[in-house]
């Protein structure tokens, strides 16, 4: 049962979406919190005595106002995304809750990976070169233009350009194309896609935290690689440009004129220190990040969204919440995300050196349900998540590099 | 990857470290809010199988069962209730290739150990409970224990480890040399009970012998006590001794002169009547008898000359008996066709042709289904059956309500195999024939077949065929009956025991607990009642005629109330040593227990016949609440002495009555004191 007990000074939040660590954390903090989610949570949180309220989220529409009327009417002071799906209604509500019409616009250009480029291009930030796609000719076409700019001859390998659904999260939908024929692969439903050039960098994360405008707290997260690794906080060696990050963080800020919440940034830098933006997400990171976050740092990175969502959040409660960034770290906390690498396996088996390793947390991983693996397209999902916590970035960062030799699935 | 300098190679483990991990898991379990408590659990279980593969893992977890229980690990499974599990399935969990099967399988047991070395104080469960759950696993898992694995262990990969280590642990905890020799004399303790049952009792004998036979098992000293159980099942007489296999002994039994076979069948007997076991041997060795020799047959039966007189009368039922119900696989019914004659209840006239009824009865679809299920094709369903009865009749104290909650059910079988035998054939027809019992309750039938559903949601498997087949019923109809009194004030089974159990059952009732506020109510005048009513001291020196349904509040050894409990009150008598004793039925499949504040139930050595249960009636009447009488025989309330009633008061006190006692009575008296 609930045994949630809030303080009637602070803000009334609802979240959108089911996540049951976001529950968790709502329900352990001190704001009153009601979740919006699909009427298959209703039993479970009736049981459970979680505050609830049904909602479907499918596409807006006429119907869309209700809700935000609904949560008026119980006294929300604001709507919490957790997911890429929800982006648009927290925004759709929100400019309800606080009549502000132009979060609604605000949460729609966050949703559409095309419309952000350009608002980020037209805020002075760079980005690489981009197009959309509505079928198969124009990725054909996007492909050669991006290698004659290059200057490749014919008969040189392509650099690769990638495809991205245009309102997905995450690497859902994510394609790498090297070559013409690769491009039959893409099934006609997948369009219309975001095409970007590929930048030859290094790519992180950030996760800032954003309250009455500014930067309340800074995460940098590095991938080791990109779908299958990552860990918090950065080497050095990112940590380095964290000035430089939290000069693009302060412009995306102002470009897209965030007032509070949590955005997910994607950036590469090249080798001569360039900052290319790759996108921005309002709501929080896959990969367990909000977990790596607790365990490096010890705070809830759920509680820390809700707090500077709500806006009667004060300045002092902001700052007392924070550690200091990097500093304040207990250590390096990193996940791996396992693919099976043969295309039959019949069991799960943690090999010995992961499993006996000092930085070695826990895994999610479970037993295989089928014996064939599918190949893979576009980027897919892992099989579950391998966690990994130690002193040093370096050993963190080669550890993980090296979990992508083994084999979890025989 | 030229850089990784500590990736590849496999570091040993830093147990500390590990320890600190399973900590935080704990930790953030026990801080977790229930509704997502789920969650956390695949990564304690995970740390803590790593922790258990380590030397020093178990001692560890061990440490933590307190906490880890606490915590919620077990929240939403059968082992948050450690009183029902059973040490019989601990083979298939801890031989599970599922990794979190055998952890939370280890973690449990060493939380019986923890709580048998009184480590830990579980509200539930006594170090007693805990120490004898733990000789059963130990028992029924001897093969891990002597590292005797085999394919399941191979399957299992590392995970073996886990549990033979665990299994291991265990017994250097418990004493090695004592599992088999308190195995040895647990199977004696049971036995001494004359369960119908032996299922059980079976296959711990197997794993003795097992255990013995193989040389690379090191069992020191230990178990030289099983001779005479693992005879009693492989061996038992001179031509069976070395285990020959049933064919290779019916062959040698052609061989055998008149006086050999005189002396198998006086083997057979012997041991028979010795362990309450019957070897497949000697269902062969009736077999033969019946086609070549029928003189042999008393004897072979071990009759007394009662026995020999019933089987005379009734020779041809009896010998269709053997062969449509005895053979190596329901050899077990021997025993019951044995004292099912000694009882001489075929004088009866409805008994014998409700035999014959049995024998010729055509079983329902759902009832052979059933039997099936539960022993196999071979021999056939109606076979087993006819087994049952056999042994339901002859043992009727024997019948156990395996792992229901069906007690009820279990104790009205009992009571009719004892006092109404024929009602009982009749039962059995009814349920295995047109797979409907009707039974009338104030007039209205209530019907198996159209009942909402019974106490317990679903009968399981491991019950003699009689319960198998008939318990299902009877559950509906006490369920039925159940709701037919809801909207009555009082106890229901003040109306539906009697009309449950038969006409046999007294009409009047007393109860000395108020149903609604949970609060004793009255209880000198129902303690006296009881006197008046039972005791042949208070009740002008009569007899009980008819047994008894009766309840009791369940206390365990620390004389904390566990539950409420039906019984049947056999008889009221002295025993060997002058004291007046209650001698019951519980319907529980194991009734030696210990019910806390020296109240220790005896099932052996005061006078109890097989199967009965015992205490001092000033014993037994402090874990009464319910029971029946006649109204038209009353004693003498008023003769029960002060002194006598504030003991058996005090005693109610200071156990289950503790936080029942209504509130004028908590002014005048504390509890504790009396």
């Amino acid at each position: 049962m609930s045994e949630h007990e809030y303080n009637p000074d602070k803000g009334y939040v609802a979240l959108l979406g089911w996540s049951l660590n976001a529950v968790e954390a709502a329900d352990k903090f001190d704001r009153r919190y009601v979740v919006v989610a699909p009427d298959w949570a209703e039993a479970y949180c009736k049981e459970h005595d979680i505050p609830y309220v049904p909602w479907n989220f499918e596409r807006l529409n006429d119907r869309s106002v209700e809700i935000a009327q609904t949560l008026q009417d119980m006294g929300v002071d604001v709507a919490i995304p957790l997911f890429e799906e929800t982006v648009e209604w927290a925004g759709a509500i929100n400019s309800v809750l606080m009549d502000k019409p132009r979060l609604f616009g605000q949460a729609m250009l966050l949703r559409d990976k095309a419309l952000m480029k350009r608002r980020a291009q037209l805020g002075g930030i760079r980005v690489g070169i981009f197009e959309e796609a509505h079928d198969k000719d124009d990725v054909i076409r996007f492909l050669k233009r991006v290698n004659q700019t290059l200057l490749k001859l014919d008969g040189d390998p392509n650099d690769p350009i990638h495809l991205k659904a245009f309102d997905k999260a995450g690497c859902l939908g994510h394609r790498v194309i090297r070559t013409p024929d690769e491009i039959d692969s893409i099934p006609d439903e997948e369009f219309p896609v975001l095409m970007e050039s590929h930048l030859d960098g290094w790519e992180f994360a950030v996760e800032a935290w954003i309250h009455n405008g500014k930067i309340a707290f800074l995460n940098i997260s590095e991938y080791v690689t990109l779908g299958y690794s990552v860990f918090v906080p950065a080497t050095p060696d990112l940590e380095k440009y964290r000035e430089q990050i939290r000069g693009e963080i302060e412009k995306l800020i102002k470009t897209f004129d965030i007032d509070f919440g949590l955005i997910h940034p994607e950036y590469f830098v090249t080798s001569d220190g360039t900052m290319y933006f790759g996108e921005v997400a309002y709501r929080p990171p896959g990969f367990k990040v909000f977990e790596l976050l607790e365990r490096a740092y010890g705070f809830n990175a759920y509680q820390a969204m809700i707090m500077c969502f709500d806006p009667k959040t004060t300045e002092e409660e902001v700052k007392a919440f924070f550690p200091k960034e990097v500093e304040d770290a207990k250590g390096y906390a990193g996940c791996f995300g396992v693919y099976p690498r043969r295309r039959v396996v019949s069991r799960l088996e943690m090999p010995e050196e992961t499993e006996n390793h000092d930085y070695f947390e826990s895994h999610e991983l479970t037993p295989p349900m089928e014996e064939t693996v599918t190949k893979r397209t576009a980027f897919g999902t892992h099989w579950g998540l391998v966690y990994f916590f130690g002193d040093d970035p370096y050993v963190m960062r080669d550890l993980l590099k090296h979990q992508e030799e083994l084999d979890f699935y025989v | 990857m030229s850089d990784h300098h500590s990736a590849g190679e496999s570091p040993a483990v830093n147990l500390d470290k590990l320890v600190q991990r399973l900590d935080d898991a704990i930790e953030s379990l026990e801080q977790s809010r229930p509704f997502a408590k789920a969650g956390k659990l695949p990564r304690l279980l995970d740390i803590a199988r790593r922790v258990l593969l380590q030397p020093d893992g178990c001692r560890i977890i061990e440490e933590r069962s307190e906490r880890l229980e606490n915590a919620g690990l077990y929240q939403g499974t059968d082992w948050a209730n450690p009183k029902i599990l059973l040490p019989s399935l601990t083979p298939q969990s801890l031989g599970s290739t599922n990794a979190d099967t055998v952890v939370i399988e280890v973690i449990s047991e060493l939380r019986f150990l923890a709580i048998a070395r009184e480590l830990y104080l579980h509200p539930t469960v006594s170090a007693e409970q805990a120490r004898h759950h733990l000789t059963q696993v130990l028992a029924v898992n001897l093969g891990l224990l002597f590292g005797l694995t085999g394919e399941a262990e191979r399957k299992q990969g590392r995970l073996a480890v886990v549990s033979q280590s665990a299994v291991q642990y265990l017994a250097e905890h418990i004493g090695y040399e004592h599992v088999l020799d308190s195995l040895i004399e647990e199977i004696w303790r049971i036995l001494q009970q004359r369960p119908i049952q032996v299922e059980d009792v079976r296959r711990m004998i197997t794993q003795i012998a097992l255990c013995r036979a193989d040389p690379d098992a090191d069992l020191g000293g230990a178990g030289r006590g099983a001779d005479r159980l693992i005879s009693s099942l492989y061996g038992p007489t001179r031509a069976s001794s070395e285990d020959p296999g049933t064919v290779v002994y019916e062959q040698r039994l052609a061989t055998l002169d008149a006086q050999a076979l005189q002396n198998e069948a006086t083997g057979f007997a012997r041991s028979m009547h010795d362990t309450g076991l019957v070897s497949p041997y000697h269902a062969t060795f009736l077999r033969f008898a019946l086609e070549h020799q029928t003189s042999v047959l008393p004897e072979a039966l071990g009759l007394s000359s009662t026995g020999k007189d019933c089987l005379i009368c009734y020779q041809e039922l009896v010998y269709a008996l053997i062969r449509d119900g005895v053979f190596p696989e329901t050899a077990q019914g021997i025993y019951g066709l044995a004292l099912m004659l000694e009882r001489g209840i075929l004088y009866q006239p409805p008994v014998a042709p409700g035999l014959w009824r049995q024998l010729n009865l055509t079983l329902c679809e759902p009832a052979k289904e059933r039997l099936q299920l539960a022993f196999g094709y071979q021999p056939a369903p109606s076979v087993w059956l006819i087994q049952g009865v056999l042994n339901m009749l002859g043992q009727p104290l024997g019948v156990g309500q395996g792992n229901n909650p069906t007690c009820q059910s279990a104790r009205a079988l009992s009571m009719w195999a004892y006092n109404d035998p024929d009602y009982l054939l009749q039962m059995v027809a009814w349920a295995a024939r047109d797979n409907e019992v009707i039974i009338h309750f104030e007039g209205r039938p209530v019907s198996s077949a159209h009942s909402l559903g019974g106490v317990a949601s679903e009968v399981t498997l491991d019950l003699d065929p009689v319960s198998l087949i008939v318990v299902p019923h009877l559950d509906r109809i006490y369920a039925e009956m159940g709701r037919m009194v809801a909207d009555r004030q009082g106890d229901p089974h003040q109306w539906v025991n009697p009309e449950f159990h038969g006409w046999a059952s007294g009409r009047g009732f007393a109860i000395n607990v108020d149903v609604a506020t949970g609060k004793l109510h009255d209880l000198e005048g129902f303690i006296r009642h009881f006197y008046a009513s039972y005791h042949p001291f208070y009740n002008g020196n009569q007899p009980l005629v008819h047994p008894q349904p009766a309840g009791v509040a369940v206390t365990d050894r620390a004389a904390r109330f566990v539950g409420w409990h039906a019984i049947t009150i056999l008889r009221v008598a002295l025993d060997p040593e002058g004291e007046m004793r209650v001698y019951f039925f519980n319907p529980n499949n194991d009734s030696g227990q210990h019910w806390g504040n020296d109240v220790e139930v005896s099932t052996a050595g005061h006078g109890e016949h097989f199967g009965e249960s015992s205490l001092p009636f000033e014993q037994f009447t402090s874990r009464l609440y319910i029971f029946h009488y006649d109204p038209l025989e009353r004693g003498e309330p008023a003769n029960v002495t002060d002194e006598e009633l504030q003991r058996v008061v005090g005693r109610v006190y200071r156990t289950w009555g503790a936080d029942r006692l209504p509130s004028e009575e908590l002014q005048a008296e504390p509890p504790g004191g009396s």
